[in-house]
């Protein structure tokens, strides 16, 4: 015998359209704690995630006094260069 | 649809993250020598404000710098050669003021020379700045 399948979601959506959301959330409580904390965790993670890569450029961007090397060997870090640059332009008027 | 949506948004931002870095054609002229060491600092910076593009070429050894010192019409066999060079022709010297240009330092003794883009008179202030302030810091 085959069955259709609804999932939760799919089910919330209908009862939003017929506006029955509030007896959904009596009849399934159980669904509805989890579906809160799937939403959370979702939301906490992206919002995380965010926060890391903003605070890493962040630090990034006030620590070191250039925005991006770029060069033809791998010998020396990122750093080295931009020290070559402040040193060069010292080195004129020495 | 919100998740997806959430998705997105985040690949866009780390996307912008990691944008890459525009290549002066300048770099890209010696980015493939075999004999020197070519490298672009981007957003050099200089004050609080201001900061400039810089490309340093390095040559491996004499007969790599003798290439350039040819190259770029450098004379001197020591110390620091400086001028104001085209933009799009670094070996051409022009006048302060036919900006933008290339503020070009030639160090003989490290077979190094140093390309510093310069827009406009702010960054060239800028630039002298930079100089005075750590002369005065070495002093």
């Amino acid at each position: 015998m085959e069955q259709n399948r609804i999932t939760f979601d799919e089910l919330w959506e209908q009862q939003e359209r017929a506006g029955l959301q509030q007896r959904m959330m009596q009849d399934y409580p159980e669904w509805m704690r989890r579906r809160r904390i799937r939403r959370a965790s979702l939301a906490t993670v992206t919002v995380l995630a965010v926060a890391m890569v903003s605070l890493f450029n962040y630090q990034f961007s006030i620590q070191r006094p250039y925005d991006a090397v770029l060069c033809n060997r791998t010998t020396f870090p990122d750093s080295h260069w931009a020290d070559v640059a402040a040193t060069i332009l010292t080195k004129e008027i020495i | 649809m919100k998740r997806r949506l959430i998705y997105i948004m985040l690949m866009l931002f780390l996307a912008g993250c990691t944008a890459e870095v525009y290549e002066t054609p300048l770099y890209s002229r010696y980015s493939a020598r075999q004999d020197i060491a070519v490298a672009q600092v981007s957003g050099f910076q200089l004050n609080d404000s201001v900061k400039v593009d810089a490309v340093i070429l390095v040559a491996d050894d004499t007969a790599a710098w003798l290439g350039l010192k040819e190259e770029f019409d450098i004379r001197a066999s020591a110390g620091v050669t400086s001028w104001m060079g085209d933009i799009d022709e670094p070996r051409q010297r022009v006048r302060r003021s036919d900006l933008p240009a290339w503020r070009v330092m030639a160090l003989n003794e490290e077979r190094t020379i140093a390309f510093y883009r310069i827009g406009d008179s702010v960054q060239y202030q800028a630039l002298l700045g930079y100089q005075l302030d750590n002369m005065i810091k070495d002093k």
